[in-house]
């Protein structure tokens, strides 16, 4: 398997898109799906057939990069990496899809920085040669800020300067860290090594490992994001256009949480362990927080953008707990918010591109008009908020039954975020799809959803049914992986 | 005088000779095109002795007591030499805009070279002073140079009197020295002398080095003279006379082995200078260059940050560390200069398309507005440059910060860490200000009551090629920065 074909051709792909929008025009939409779509076949085939055991993590590719700095050029995966490429790939078409009439200016321009931040994203979830690592964390920050500057909203500069600045500034913490560890790596081998596998034979003294660890926590709480460095999540989602609220919700979010499991939790799980309560009481809190002040939202995007911080606190908390059940409900979370927040952010670009607002008090009695629309809008909030039968309950069930066992009570807090999220759930349902609409000079019919849409939105649906019937379709992967393994006997050595 | 002192001296010594020969010909004939390419003629032969040195040099040589002629000094002088070019070429276009004939413009850069020489190749006071004075000089005649200009007095006046007493603080910092060591080689100080003029001496010498490095807080002067001078003049300001006066305060920095040693017992207060030094100009420069239009003053104030954030690869706690802070060092200063050298390229081919171009007019950031759409070549080079000097990967000012950090991790010096994060993120306000300018649409009346004719397609090919080459040179010393680190690692 060839993950630097997948990336080369994405860029390529959007260098083409972005060329042929000048030659003619609406092209650029179409060159863009037939890029994901050929990457993707090619992914899978090559998936399946490369007979690897991806339970461990496997090498392909290994190239000298900066020797000054015994820098390589490593790619490598294991199931992990796969899953979170697989919903990459899946949600770049549900990118394009919804992108397919929002965007209508500087559109070959927009596609290559879809495609690029995609590329970038692929990069973040394979590279394991730290400083390759850092430099993707980076790569697909720029192309991201950039639909957001470029295409976003009424207010889009002041949130794409937040978003860059947050996630650079903790970022550099972790540079810090990256740089201090080779230090390390120096010291007592004699030799420079960025090499994630060579990192984790060193013996770090508990003293500096603590620090070394914050640093890396910092930069992947603020891409989680965690409370207190959660702000810039809000903003960014507002602003931006359907596809990058997408992106961002379904993959850029799900970076933090890899960094964690890859990095944090494996590298130094000593002190990670001492850090646990800290961590655990960041995630419950993040839970509580986020359902609380999505509970107080006007703007559509913003309640999402909300619930979005409120789930991402589940996977805190279950990583943090150091328990196989519940890494299997972090891991599952990740997926099942990746879908479920995708299909919200697009019900919100779909409304957008009808009534022109976010704001839920112009909303109202979409129902009648287009009811189609509001079974799928139903059935995402119902996903949001953990209905069974989806997949989200089955995440957050695992997370929270795994985190019991070490943290009862915090977990106890926990899940009153779930009923939290079925009052902010049931807000956003009602106040855009039953009752009148407000505003009520206009006419009060909005269109049903296009062919396009449809099929968008099936297929997110079938995916959170299937997963919800089937976790197991995901979790086989993660039953008796190293990674679980790993986790449980550091917990047990405790 | 050896074959090898002559040999080693070579790039020094055809620019000295050089400059004699043009005041020659300018007495023969006055044309400025055949002082430009004389001048820059003389530069590519220094350039093309210093890169052979480079490749054949293999010890370091001490040229009298004065000078000594070493890998990374001539490094540094290919940077210089490189940064003079370009600004030749880009001051011919420049004062084609005038009715006089521009000799003497170029004699005084090729003295302006010489001076930065000299100083990057000393290795005694007495150099050092003499390369220093010859730099300020010449470049207080050049900033004053577009007499027309409303604020080429001001400025030159500024840079004057405030160098000549920057020099003199300087003077009296090395008599101190001097009276207490007895020699005024560099080397000579490496013996630790524990008085109060020793230690005066040395504060006062770095007032004056601070004064030319615009580190804060002697950085009053920067914003005033970069914004007044000539834009090719300010490129020479930014880069030559920085890197001359960076390298030689290296030079005399790591000679002092008892500033290093004694990091570690106690005898700190010169290196807690120069940490609060470089902690103020972090944080001013960037604090300052938040609220700036004009993009000169802008990058007048981000370079007093860049400094700060150079000044970092000075606190090593350790003699072995030396070699990797002076290849740190230069590989951020090739960083800086390079991204310097493209923002000045674009700021001059923007200017030239103003209707009055014979006098400087002020560039704000907002005449850079939409520029992605309407002139994708020069906005390209500007993104580039100014992602490089922001320090985000794919361009080769990451590397460059990557290495400081790496010194400063290894000096475990947590605090400048912190501080330059912090420094990066608010440099990072303005920075991205200016990228979201380039990509905002263009506002029509805006620009009709400027008179200005925005930025079309009005490159030449050569300027298309050079903004090319420039783009594709930053970023691929950013993906692949060995072909720049090989070259600083094999000395």
């Amino acid at each position: 398997m060839n993950i630097t074909l997948v990336m080369c051709s994405l860029l390529f792909g959007g260098a083409l898109a972005w060329y042929i929008e000048g030659v003619k025009a609406q092209s650029a939409r179409w060159i863009a799906l037939l890029t994901v779509v050929v990457i993707s076949f090619y992914f899978v085939i090559s998936m399946t057939t490369a007979g690897l055991d991806f339970s461990a993590l496997q090498v392909l590719v290994r190239l000298s990069w900066i020797a000054s700095f015994n820098i390589e050029y490593v790619l490598a995966v294991d199931y992990l990496s796969l899953v979170l490429v697989s919903l990459t790939l899946f949600l770049a078409l549900i990118c394009i899809l919804v992108s397919w009439q929002e965007i209508q200016t500087k559109t070959g321009f927009y596609y290559f920085n879809l495609l690029s931040s995609i590329a970038g994203i692929v990069g973040v979830f394979t590279a394991v040669d730290m400083f390759l690592f850092f430099f993707f964390w980076e790569v697909m920050l720029l192309p991201m800020t950039a639909l957001i500057a470029i295409w976003g909203h009424e207010n889009k500069h002041f949130a794409a300067i937040k978003f860059f600045i947050f996630t650079q500034v903790s970022s550099l913490f972790m540079l810090v860290a990256i740089i201090a560890m080779a230090a390390i790596h120096f010291q007592q081998t004699g030799k420079v090594s960025f090499f994630y596998q060579d990192w984790l034979t060193l013996a770090l003294p508990s003293s500096i490992s603590f620090y070394l660890m914050l640093g890396f926590f910092i930069a992947f709480a603020v891409k989680l994001p965690s409370v207190p460095v959660h702000s810039w999540l809000p903003d960014a989602h507002t602003q931006a256009p359907t596809a990058g609220s997408v992106l961002l919700a379904g993959v850029l979010l799900k970076t933090g949480a890899y960094g964690l499991i890859r990095f944090v939790l494996h590298l130094f799980p000593q002190a990670s362990m001492e850090f646990a309560p800290v961590a655990a009481t960041l995630g419950v809190v993040s839970i509580l927080y986020g359902a609380k002040m999505a509970f107080a939202q006007q703007d559509f995007k913003r309640l999402v953008a909300y619930s979005s911080i409120s789930h991402m606190g589940f996977v805190m908390l279950a990583l943090f707990s150091f328990n196989a059940i519940a890494y299997q409900g972090a891991i599952l979370t990740l997926v099942a918010h990746g879908l479920s927040s995708a299909a919200l952010f697009t019900l919100a670009g779909v409304i957008y591109s009808r009534i022109h607002s976010r704001n839920l008090s112009y909303m109202g009695g979409f129902w009648q008009s287009a009811p189609r629309m509001g079974g799928f809008a139903l059935a995402f909030t119902a996903a949001a908020f953990g209905l069974p039968g989806l997949a989200n309950f089955v995440a957050e069930f695992f997370s929270l039954v795994g985190a019991y066992q070490r943290f009862p009570l915090l977990t106890i807090l926990a899940a009153f975020g779930l009923i939290g999220s079925a009052i902010y759930g049931m807000v956003l349902f009602q106040s855009a799809f039953q009752g009148k609409r407000q505003q009520a000079e206009e006419e009060n019919k909005v269109n049903d959803l296009s062919k396009r849409e449809l099929l968008v939105f099936s297929s997110l649906l079938a995916l959170l049914i299937i997963i919800g019937f089937y976790p197991n379709l995901v979790l086989m992967y993660f039953q008796n992986s190293e990674l679980t393994l790993a986790i449980t006997s550091t917990a047990g050595g405790q | 005088m050896t074959q090898l002192m002559m040999q080693s001296l070579s790039p020094l010594l055809i620019v000295a000779f050089g400059s004699v020969l043009s005041l020659l010909l300018i007495a023969w004939h006055r044309s400025q095109k055949l002082i430009l390419t004389f001048t820059l003629a003389i530069f590519v032969c220094a350039l093309f002795a210093s890169i052979s040195l480079v490749l054949n040099l293999s010890e370091v040589v001490q040229v009298t007591s004065l000078m000594k002629v070493d890998h990374y000094g001539n490094f540094a002088f290919i940077l210089i030499l490189l940064a003079s070019i370009t600004v030749g070429l880009l001051s011919s276009a420049w004062l084609t805009h005038s009715v006089e004939v521009h000799d003497e413009f170029f004699i005084l850069l090729q003295l302006v070279v010489l001076g930065a020489g000299v100083l990057v190749m000393s290795d005694h006071f007495a150099a050092l002073f003499l390369g220093f004075e010859l730099l300020s000089i010449a470049l207080v005649g050049m900033v004053g140079y577009s007499r027309d200009s409303q604020y080429s007095v001001e400025s030159s006046f500024k840079y004057l009197i405030l160098s000549a007493s920057a020099s003199s603080f300087m003077l009296l910092g090395i008599a101190f020295i001097y009276s207490q060591s007895g020699s005024l080689s560099f080397a000579a100080q490496a013996e630790p002398v524990y008085s109060l003029f020793y230690s005066s001496g040395i504060l006062l010498f770095l007032v004056g080095i601070a004064f030319k490095l615009s580190l804060a807080p002697f950085h009053l002067w920067t914003p005033d003279v970069y914004q007044g001078a000539p834009t090719p003049v300010t490129l020479l300001l930014a880069t030559v006379s920085k890197i001359a006066m960076f390298v030689v305060l290296m030079k005399f920095w790591f000679s002092q082995s008892s500033l290093i040693v004694n990091a570690n017992n106690g005898e700190i207060s010169t290196l807690n200078l120069m940490s609060a030094l470089a902690i103020l100009s972090m944080l001013i420069g960037n604090v300052l260059a938040l609220k700036q239009q004009n993009i000169k003053r802008l990058l007048a104030y981000s370079s007093i940050a860049h400094m700060g954030y150079l000044l970092i690869v000075l606190m090593i706690i350790s003699p072995q560390s030396i070699d990797f802070a002076w290849q740190s060092a230069l590989f951020y200063l090739a960083a800086y200069v390079l991204a310097t050298v493209s923002l000045f390229i674009v700021l001059q081919f923007t200017q030239g398309n103003h209707v009055n171009a014979d006098v400087d007019i002020e560039q704000n950031i907002s005449d850079w507005q939409g520029m992605f759409w309407t002139n994708r070549l020069l906005a390209l080079l500007i993104i580039v440059a100014v992602l490089s000097l922001a320090g985000i990967p794919l361009t080769v000012g990451f590397i460059g910060k990557f290495y400081v950090l790496s010194v400063a991790v290894q000096a475990q010096q947590w605090w400048l860490i912190t501080i330059l994060i912090v420094g990066s993120g608010i440099g990072l306000f303005y920075y991205l200000r200016i990228i979201f300018t380039l990509f905002s649409d263009v506002s029509l009346e805006k620009n009709a009551s400027l008179n200005y004719s925005p930025v079309g397609s009005k490159l030449t090919p050569m300027m298309s090629v050079s903004v090319i080459m420039f783009t594709i040179l930053g970023v691929v010393l950013g993906v692949y920065p060995d072909l720049l680190g090989n070259v600083l690692i094999n000395f």
